[in-house]
């Protein structure tokens, strides 16, 4: 990228976190991602209690470490699946306007008078999205994994995924935000669309028990095919929550490539549609 | 280099509702140049396709057919929209911006870098007369204000092109005042000065070149001056011989009693009275006409054919 286009490509970013910032939506985020790190320092506050009475002579015993790092596990999985789910519906949420807001007739024209691509535009739209939502994840996981660190000892890395899965899931989910936001400029629509995914992929999941009782080979075909085209986002979940939990590895190459082979598809169609578009 | 900063070529636009597939042709087959340092008008009814000219000359609406270049350079490129400056109509800016922010957006997709925006910010505000709002947030500003915003950040990378979609639509006679004379100012110093307006006063007063659009077809393009050929005297005279309306080029009224000779100059007017006279018809009347662009505009509007060139 030239220097000017990556100029370009900053002002863009940086004007998409100013105009995120001026929304209540995104503070809800940061919030919420807050409130709920501040639970976790209340929580902790009781178990330092406990640890004060053990050093007041109450032995150390194996199975109060188990406990400890059983309840560490836990904990990680819960804020992990927390993260998940809610986190990327409510950054959806707060991501579903600022692709229509930018297509506002006054705004777009005087945007596309300036010396950019249409590419770059949506591309400068969607990184500042992502690194917005990149931000709070790293915020609220890096923050519970400290505060669980410092207060048990039990520093455990592989809680840190749950941001680049997060992460991951959300981009392939803000490519239909972006797909949504420049066909129909509807908010709503960018928000229903990305939760519908979300649901439907939790249906078509359960292929082993729907394709045994599915009657015809075409529907157990379409149900099949249908399951490796939508983003796998419940199965990904799972995935996360299981190695987290109780460390038992998943197919991540599977699940990933095909997720991102949807997202990526779909912000081709995003592209294609905007650059096509009169304004 | 072409002299032109300006340069379409047969430029069309048919929009195509996405359900009925009807078409609407908003531009077609326009043709127009317009010299490099020009001051132009862009006129026309509502809905005769200026809008969608101009959008089509800044890349944010594709043509249907025919091509448009800015300075030589196809339109579609985006590097030929770099020494352009544009103010849309009806425009919205984002209302988390401060005046300051805004122009420091905007500056930097129009390719200044740090050290530029810090000098030019100040400047362009201290132009537009907003050097005190500059930290305010525009949603504070007024619609005046606003407009003032938007030539500021259209101005603020040194453009040669200054195309404006109703400049002054909607701002108090201080306000037009003010966008007035900051085009003032410009227009000394080679840049290209494109409006698109439906005032037709401003454009008459500002404006060397107009073209004027109807249904989206050029109806009219010239100098100014060239095309309002009505400006003079109406000499009304009675019982003029057949010979003398001939050799003055009178118009007899419906009632056969009256004839009607137009005079561009004085001296024109003095000679035809005498002429008159002499021929042994009486005056009845001797008026000044004042033809303006309004004028001009309402006949070539209202013209249900012909598509008018100045030469």
């Amino acid at each position: 990228m030239t220097q000017h286009r990556w100029k370009i490509f900053s002002a863009l970013v940086s004007d998409t976190f100013q105009e995120a910032r001026a929304r209540w939506l995104f503070w809800g985020l940061f919030s919420l991602s807050t409130l709920l790190i501040a639970i976790f320092l209340f929580v902790l506050q009781v178990d330092l209690a406990a640890g004060a009475v053990s050093l007041m002579g109450i032995p150390t015993t194996a199975r109060h470490i188990f406990r400890i790092e059983k309840f560490v596990r836990i904990s990680y999985s819960w804020v992990s699946i927390a993260l998940y789910i809610w986190g990327t519906f409510l950054a959806v949420f707060a991501s579903a306007g600022l692709m229509p807001s930018v297509l506002e007739p006054g705004r777009i024209s005087l945007l596309l008078s300036k010396p950019l691509t249409r590419t770059i535009l949506l591309a400068g739209r969607f990184a500042g999205n992502l690194l917005i939502v990149a931000i709070n994840h790293v915020y609220l996981v890096g923050c519970v994994w400290v505060i669980i660190g410092v207060k048990t000892h039990v520093w455990d890395p592989r809680f840190l995924l749950a941001i680049p899965i997060s992460l991951f899931m959300f981009a392939v989910l803000l490519c239909v935000v972006m797909l949504t936001g420049v066909v129909f400029e509807s908010a709503a629509l960018s928000v229903m669309l990305p939760v519908a995914i979300m649901l439907i992929s939790a249906i078509l999941a359960q292929r082993d028990v729907v394709v045994r009782l599915l009657s015809s080979e075409w529907s157990r075909e379409l149900w099949v095919a249908l399951y490796w085209i939508v983003p796998k986002f419940y199965d990904l979940g799972l995935g996360m929550r299981r190695f987290i939990l109780a460390d038992q590895p998943a197919d991540w190459w599977t699940l990933v490539w095909t997720s991102a082979a949807f997202g990526l598809a779909i912000l081709s169609g995003a592209v294609l549609v905007f650059r096509k578009r009169d304004f | 280099m072409t002299p032109y900063a300006i340069e379409t070529y047969r430029l069309e636009k048919v929009y195509r509702t996405r359900f009925r597939g009807r078409e609407v042709r908003a531009v077609s087959d326009l043709s127009l140049r317009v010299p490099e340092g020009a001051k132009f008008g862009l006129l026309g009814a509502n809905g005769a396709g200026k809008t969608t000219f101009v959008k089509m000359l800044l890349s944010a609406v594709h043509p249907t057919a025919g091509t448009a270049a800015l300075f030589g350079r196809d339109a579609r490129d985006p590097e030929a929209r770099r020494p352009v400056g544009y103010l849309p109509e009806n425009h919205r800016f984002p209302t988390y911006f401060t005046g300051c922010g805004m122009l420091q957006f905007y500056g930097a997709l129009s390719g200044l870098d740090g050290p530029a925006l810090k000098r030019r910010i100040p400047e362009m505000l201290e132009l537009v007369g907003l050097a005190d709002w500059g930290d305010t947030r525009i949603k504070k500003y007024s619609k005046g204000m606003l407009q003032r915003l938007g030539l500021a950040q259209a101005l603020i990378h040194r453009p040669k092109l200054l195309i404006l979609d109703e400049p002054t639509d909607g701002v108090d006679p201080a306000g037009r005042r003010h966008i007035r004379d900051v085009l003032n100012q410009l227009s000394g110093t080679g840049v290209t000065i494109f409006i698109n307006s439906h005032l037709l006063g401003e454009v008459e007063s500002f404006c060397e070149y107009v073209a004027i659009l109807k249904k989206g077809e050029l109806a009219l393009q010239g100098k100014i001056n060239d095309l309002i050929t009505d400006r003079g005297y109406h000499v009304t005279a009675v019982r003029v011989s057949h010979a003398a309306i001939r050799a003055l080029n009178g118009t007899v009224s419906p009632d056969g009693q009256t004839v009607v000779i137009q005079s561009p100059t004085l001296e024109e007017a003095n000679h035809a009275i005498d002429a008159v006279r002499a021929s042994g018809g009486m005056i009845e009347s001797v008026s000044a006409s004042a033809g303006s662009l309004e004028d001009l505009f309402i006949r070539v509007t209202k013209s249900e054919r012909g598509t008018e060139r100045a030469a």
